[in-house]
């Protein structure tokens, strides 16, 4: 009888965990079609046990919201390289990844020896983490690089690029008296870029 | 520098797919011929792929930094140092509880190995407490014991003294003698002498180990029975009354004087008497005797711990054991009656009681 129960039980439990790591994988494919809902549902839903976490071990409240951020972005990168499935729960994840996160972030700043000894991983990230500093990486000089060239430069350069705004746009927003002197501009500016940017980066 | 813009332009303009068939054919063409060339528009179709990610990611950053804008982070905070102040407690009490539990498995551990060595060295001790006192007799007791023979040429027991010496006491007037099991315990050979030196052969009947009490019967054709002069007294004894034991911690009987000092034995033990008084080895298997002549209690044994504590067997537990003996083996029952030494002082008494008070040597 009592062997039957805890059988009832274990499957229930078993369901109950698949019916989430099905949501939570429905969820991922939202955030990897760009759906800003699935986003802040994965945002609110998760944050605040991070938010516990990192208070628990002494930090603060925008320590918690950079780490959990970077934890999404992580999660953000995998998903959108399409080769990442979901083996736990989608809040196990996010919260070994903050946990591991913190640990570097607390290293860094207190020395290897201030930690407190809870603060240790419940899942190994090293191995998502590891691709994750990579990208850090690279953003962090293209980062550095668009601050330097200057305010003008950095906006055409993003409104082209990035916000795929047209040569004549562009043109008009920033008084420029036609598209072609625009144009001869922005590769003024993409040319400074490319510079600073490959100075730091070193092609593999 | 302008021949560099140019070749950008026509880069991307080359990537977007802008060129005509025609000119893309030349580009192509160029590629392939001007590895600088080639490697300019893979430099700068990886610097776009960067760019791009760049971009996404502030997209992203963006979209985050909204989202948190919207939380309500004012609840969340009040959330989340509730939780970790009860986390806190949990693990404050979880921590207070695993001490305690280690503390108390030490305590435990510590108290039952303590009761353990204790126990162990109670036993030890108590062994060491109590003390039979029958005789090992010596060299100078043997040559001596040769001497008194030689003077009573009438006796007729071995000149050896024996091994061990103890005292016994006759219950009948036939020949049966109680004494303590421990006395005559692995004998080859048992002999009682009586005060005036007369030395009979005796046979051990019956043995109680666990009251060490044996019953003795003389098997001598000399032995000339008599009648009892004192009775066994079956009740229990007062505390505090003066009793008096004869017997033979030496070749000559000596007499002792004391009072139940306890009613219970060694360690408690119900069957026999604490007595206060003073006991030598070769004393075991003496009577003990009550102020009418009365025998209340065999002599047993003495704590070596402090002098003058001895224990004697309760005269009921004897009573109990001779009814109890086998049928063939039945004393004839002449302690029953009442004691011809009431009323009379103790030197009359003794004087009385010394013929039937042996001193019991064994062989082995």
């Amino acid at each position: 009888m009592v062997l039957w129960v805890t059988k009832c039980l274990i499957t229930v439990l078993r369901v109950k965990q698949n019916q989430d790591i099905t949501r939570d994988r429905e969820l991922l494919l939202g955030l990897a079609k760009g759906d800003d809902k699935s986003l802040e549902i994965i945002y609110s839903e998760n944050f605040p046990v991070v938010l516990r976490m990192i208070l628990q071990h002494n930090g603060s409240e925008d320590d918690a919201k950079d780490v959990f951020q970077e934890a999404i972005i992580v999660l953000y990168e995998k998903v959108q390289s399409g080769d990442f499935t979901l083996s736990s729960r989608l809040k196990t994840f996010l919260y070994s990844v903050c946990r591991h996160l913190w640990l570097k972030k607390v290293q860094r700043t207190y020395g290897l020896y201030a930690l407190s000894p809870e603060l240790e991983e419940v899942i190994p990230a090293t191995e998502e983490l590891e691709e994750h500093n990579a990208r850090d990486q690279e953003f962090r000089i293209m980062e550095g690089a668009m601050s330097s060239i200057g305010q003008p430069c950095q906006t055409i350069l993003e409104d082209y690029y990035l916000h795929k705004k047209s040569m004549q746009e562009i043109a008009e927003k920033f008084g420029y008296t036609n598209a072609e002197n625009a144009k001869n501009q922005k590769y003024k500016c993409l040319m400074r870029l490319k510079k600073l940017f490959f100075d730091q980066y070193k092609t593999p | 520098m302008k021949e560099d813009m140019i070749l950008l332009r026509e880069i991307e303009r080359y990537l977007e797919g802008e060129m005509s068939e025609q000119e893309k054919t030349a580009f192509d063409e160029l590629r392939r011929t001007n590895p600088l060339i080639n490697q300019q528009v893979e430099e700068h179709q990886l610097f776009l792929q960067h760019l791009g990610n760049y971009g996404q990611r502030q997209h992203l950053q963006a979209k985050l930094d909204k989202i948190h804008q919207q939380l309500d982070m004012p609840t969340l905070r009040k959330q989340a140092q509730e939780s970790n102040q009860t986390a806190k407690r949990l693990l404050i009490r979880r921590r207070t509880i695993t001490n305690l539990a280690a503390a108390a498995c030490i305590a435990l551990v510590t108290s039952l190995s303590t009761i353990a060595v204790i126990q162990n060295v109670a036993r030890n001790k108590s062994t060491a407490q109590y003390e039979d006192v029958r005789r090992v007799l010596n060299n100078i007791q043997r040559s001596q014991n040769a001497l008194i023979n030689d003077m009573n040429s009438k006796s007729k027991a071995p000149l050896n003294p024996g091994t061990y010496g103890g005292t016994g006491f006759a219950v009948s007037g036939n020949g049966y003698i109680v004494t303590n099991y421990h006395v005559v315990a692995g004998a080859d050979s048992v002999y009682v002498q009586n005060n005036k030196g007369e030395a009979f052969k005796a046979v051990s009947i019956f043995e109680d180990i666990s009251s060490d009490l044996a019953v003795l019967k003389i098997a001598d054709s000399t032995f000339k029975s008599q009648p009892l002069p004192y009775a066994l007294k079956p009740q229990n004894v007062k505390l505090g009354e003066e009793v008096f034991t004869m017997g033979f911690p030496r070749d000559e009987i000596v007499y002792g004087k004391g009072y139940i000092s306890a009613k219970t034995g060694f360690n408690g033990d119900t069957t026999a008497y604490q007595v206060s008084i003073p006991v030598n080895p070769g004393n075991s298997g003496a009577p003990l005797l009550d102020g009418k002549g009365d025998v209340v209690g065999i002599v047993t044994g003495k704590q070596t711990t402090s002098d003058g504590i001895a224990f004697a067997v309760k005269s009921a537990h004897l009573k109990h054991l001779l009814d109890e003996m086998p049928k063939d083996k039945q004393i004839r029952r002449d302690l029953n009656h009442k004691s011809h030494l009431e009323g009379m002082n103790r030197v009359d008494q003794i004087k009385k009681l010394e013929d039937f008070v042996y001193m019991v040597k064994v062989y082995n």
